[in-house]
């Protein structure tokens, strides 16, 4: 653990409550923050405080809160996933509006993250109609964004972000998977892990659990 | 200093791996280096001398690195090399595969390296219809370009030409790429600043330097750190940084490695062509792949390869033997008779006869299956499957505590434990280079083989094949159960990576084959050659004194030091003081436990089946095998294993260790097959 920059519960609350305040007044201080999340302005400075050792944001000591693009990235792929999680309870359990956004919010915390990425999608394929209600969804779900791991063979896209850390980053790097590269996913090896991709031209192996850091947009769907 | 080597021009290779850096040094030097098809096969830095128009040149051969922010071993050893300062940098790129191979080139030439860049591979490039602007790519470089086929050594007149023109003129203006604009802005504020200091720019390029300050590069943020003047650059470099950060939402590593992407993308776009083939179409190469990792067929054909590997090695070399057997009895015969006739003593003539011939026999008797094993894994090698075999490998290796690459350095293990041992520096995490050093004894080396074909030809005539693979397996068992041990309670550390590029198939090249085959086969020899036969005739020495005893009885000196070891090994079913010798000489080389046998049982190499089989039976004997396969590592390969840890308590660990896990596993084998009523 620890290597990758999966954010604790918490934070991805902060992050979700930054994002729809400052869709709401523009501009989110401290202040707003402690009010909107109803919690003691101590602690939102601590969290803020991590948010911006993590490059998530942005703080200035009594200044405004700003996302930085990855924070940004991050706070719409977080709502996005509560979006479709409250839609489904809402829109096809019929379950009530206030329940279900605590629901949501519970499920979201509660269930492994492979899961969740997995119901998101499945869900996503279900709940047809675009969401007008909130800003930025629609363009996210547009632009499928999947870890490189959870493609398979055949499936063709551009690596959008390298979430690794240290000596492995470096070397995913070097190997020429850098942001803006297409990528196809040609195989996986026999007992199931590494996986082989094609990247430049040339055939490259990884295991699994260090795709898992490379996220990738998905231009083209595995026939079959 | 400088003035001293003058005369002497320093010419680094340096590429990505299996660009054909090593093919290029023996075209230039004419030495055979090892040449294989697989990443990382040079693990040390190879030199080599050669001159051309009265010039004297020292190549060095580096190992393959992707680029300079080096991680592994081997990469280290290149960069260091780097950045000391060869007087020309020939970089050799794959012509097929320009693209990634760029990467390293940008980075030396920012650097501000005196570059020649060498497209290698021109033929398979040609193969695939890609075509390069040689010329367009020389002048957005600003570098010479020349193209090559190392193997068959062409366009080296050219490379040779233009390493001359290049050798002591001062490079031109640095290569500089130009990044964003706001990136090149925080370069030009650190840039400013360190020009400030001279001693450090005479070393470095500035701008260079600002961007590995940027980047964060490992070594040199060392090096800076012990510069008390940089505390007036740090913090401007962490403002530049923090700047940079918020504006990309990337750290620094991925916003340069981006950019030099991106600027290559550009490059490639404007220098080559490919023709006729669509981007999407598979190569011959992609092809077998298909098959050779395929889901269901991949493992089965994994391991048919490797019975396949061994069948050959014993079925083609069973005839050599024989012959070279029948040669050597002929010889012993006809040299006493000679001997005997110019009326030499008889002390001496058994001294040539039992000693000297005996032991070269015992030397070449197993030569044939040695040379036969390398010549596979040769081909193995420079066909390309074992980068394939470490793939589909690497879950099984994974989840044994080691690493699909660990695979390799175990697989020349069978060969010798030295080369395995040694190519274990391209793992690139230092626990699980540890555990596959430290399991490589286990695996058993050619070198114990003698034991096992005299001893299963005896016992075990009609399964031999069987027995000695089941001998193998016990090894690859063993290794298995102590690397996962090891990991679990020794090396506790972070789980390791991997991260690895298939190279494309290549035929491998007669020439090439038998030039591997002939190397280890070779060295094999030459450690043969001096230890093995250096230890039969000490033994003959040892069994004949002090003088008077008769010859290699248990009044000689050799006699009492078996004799008081024997009752150790008595469990195992083998406390004799003739095997007790042979074990203690076994340390020395493994091959040379059979050679011992035969002279403390005071009989020629043909002689010793029959003693064998009166002073074992099959149960003891097998138990003997095992004791060879697992105990003490030969001097070499501790050798080996000294040097590539680079600590003694290892060392020792893994010698104490073998010992215990060998003789516990002879006396479980003897005990527990007793009980099952085996004899
Ligand atoms: N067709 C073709 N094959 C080549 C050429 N140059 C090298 N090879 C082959 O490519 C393989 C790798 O060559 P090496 O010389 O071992 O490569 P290297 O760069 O030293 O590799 P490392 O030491 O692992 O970094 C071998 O099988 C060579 O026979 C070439 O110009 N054309
Ligand atoms: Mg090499």
């Amino acid at each position: 653990m620890g290597e990758s920059i999966s954010l604790s519960p918490a934070l991805e609350n902060y992050l979700e409550a930054i994002l729809n305040l400052s869709e709401k007044n523009g501009t989110v201080h401290i202040t707003d923050l402690a009010e909107y999340m109803q919690v003691a302005k101590a602690s939102v400075s601590q969290a803020i405080n991590t948010l911006v050792s993590l490059h998530m944001i942005k703080h200035e000591k009594y200044g405004p809160i700003e996302f930085t693009l990855l924070g940004k990235r991050e706070a719409e792929k977080i709502r996005e996933k509560h979006c479709i999680l409250k839609r489904f309870l809402v829109e096809i359990l019929q379950v009530n509006p206030h329940v279900a956004e605590k629901d949501a919010c519970l499920m979201e915390h509660v269930v492994s993250e492979g899961t969740l990425e997995k119901l998101i999608t499945f869900l996503q394929s279900q709940l047809q109609e675009p969401l007008h209600r909130e800003r930025g969804i629609e363009k996210m779900s547009k632009a499928q964004v999947q870890s490189l791991n959870e493609l398979r063979p055949g499936t063709k896209g551009k690596v959008i972000r390298v979430a690794a850390q240290g000596f492995i980053r470096r070397r995913i790097l070097d190997m020429g998977l850098v942001p803006g590269t297409e990528v196809s996913v040609e195989g996986v090896a026999p007992l199931g892990d590494p996986m082989e991709i094609k990247v430049r031209g040339y055939m490259l192996t990884l295991r699994k659990s260090e795709a898992s850091h490379v996220f990738v947009e998905v231009t083209e769907y595995a026939r079959s | 200093m400088k003035i001293l080597e003058a005369k002497e021009t320093v010419i680094a290779l340096a590429g990505n791996p299996n660009s054909g850096k090593s093919s290029l040094f023996n075209a230039l030097t004419g030495s055979r280096q090892h040449v294989g098809n697989w990443p990382g096969v040079t693990v040390e830095k190879k030199e080599g001398r050669f001159s051309y128009r009265g010039l004297t040149f020292r190549v060095v051969d580096l190992p393959g690195t992707y680029s300079l922010g080096a991680h592994t071993e081997d990469e280290i050893i290149a960069r260091d090399f780097l950045f000391s300062h060869p007087d020309i940098v020939v970089n050799v790129v794959d012509s097929t595969n320009l693209e990634r191979n760029l990467y390293l080139t940008l980075q030396l030439l920012e650097m501000g390296a005196s570059l020649v860049l060498v497209l290698n591979m021109s033929d398979e490039a040609k193969a695939k219809h890609i075509e390069i602007d040689q010329g367009r790519l020389s002048t957005l470089l600003g570098t010479p370009v020349v193209m090559t086929v190392a193997p068959r050594k062409e366009g080296i007149p050219e490379l040779l030409e233009r390493i001359v023109t290049l050798r002591g003129r001062e490079p031109r203006e640095t290569f500089r790429i130009k990044y964003r604009e706001d990136i090149e802005e925080e370069i030009a504020k650190i840039e400013a600043l360190l020009t400030l200091y001279p001693e450090l720019t005479h070393r470095y390029p500035s701008r260079w330097l600002a961007i590995k300050l940027l980047e964060g590069e490992k070594r040199i943020l060392q090096e800076m750190n012990r510069q008390s003047f940089m505390k007036h650059v740090f913090p401007q470099v962490e403002e530049s940084k923090k700047r940079l950060i918020d504006r990309y939402g990337e750290d620094l590593e991925t916003i340069f490695a981006n950019q030099r992407y991106h600027f290559i993308t550009r490059l490639v776009q404007e220098c080559m062509r490919r023709k006729g083939e669509e981007k999407g179409t598979y190569t011959l190469s992609d092809r077998i792949d298909r098959v050779v990792t395929h889901r269901f067929f991949g493992i089965p054909l994994f391991l048919f390869t490797m019975w396949l590997v061994f069948q050959c090695t014993f079925a083609l070399s069973e005839p050599l033997v024989g012959w070279i057997e029948t040669l050597f009895t002929f010889l012993q015969e006809k040299a006493t008779f000679i001997l005997e006739n110019l009326g030499v003593a008889d002390f001496f003539i058994s001294f040539l006869v039992d000693g000297v011939i005996n032991g070269v026999g015992s030397v070449l008797v197993f030569v044939p299956p040695i040379f036969l094993l390398f010549l596979a894994i040769s081909l193995l090698e420079d066909s390309g499957y074992i980068a394939r075999a470490a793939y589909v490998m690497d879950r099984l290796m994974h989840i044994l505590g080691l690493h699909g690459k660990s695979f390799i350095p175990l697989l020349l293990g069978f060969g010798c434990n030295v080369p395995g041992i040694m190519a274990t520096r391209t793992l690139e995490n230092r626990e699980d280079r540890m555990i596959t050093m430290l399991v490589n004894p286990f695996i058993s080396c050619a070198a114990r083989l003698p034991v096992y074909v005299l001893f299963t030809g005896v016992f075990f005539a009609r399964h031999q094949g069987w027995i000695i693979f089941s001998l193998y397996l016990l090894g690859i068992v063993v290794a298995i159960l102590t690397a996962k041990w090891f990991k679990r309670y020794l090396f506790k550390g972070e789980t390791s990576h991997f991260v690895m590029e298939l190279p494309p198939y290549r035929i491998p090249t007669v020439k090439g084959l038998f030039i591997h085959m002939w190397e280890r086969g070779s060295s094999f020899i030459k450690k043969a050659g001096t230890i093995i036969i250096a230890m039969v005739v000490l033994i003959w020495i040892l069994a004949n004194l002090p003088f008077g005893v008769e010859y290699a009885s248990n009044e000689s000196i050799i006699g009492k030091l078996g004799t008081a070891m024997a009752p150790l090994l008595a469990p195992a079913g083998f406390g004799t003081w003739q095997t007790a010798v042979s074990l203690i000489f076994g340390i020395v080389a493994k091959e040379v436990v059979v050679g011992t046998l035969a002279v403390v049982y005071g009989v020629g190499e043909e002689g010793v089946g029959e003693m064998v089989r009166q002073h074992f039976t099959p149960l003891s004997a097998y138990a003997f095998m095992v004791m060879t396969l697992l105990y003490i590592p030969c001097v070499a390969t501790i050798g080996a294993i000294r040097r590539e840890s680079n600590s003694w308590g290892i060392t020792i660990f893994a010698l104490g260790y073998s010992l215990i896990v060998g003789w516990t596993m002879a006396v479980l084998i003897f005990q527990v097959g007793q009980l099952l009523g085996f004899h």
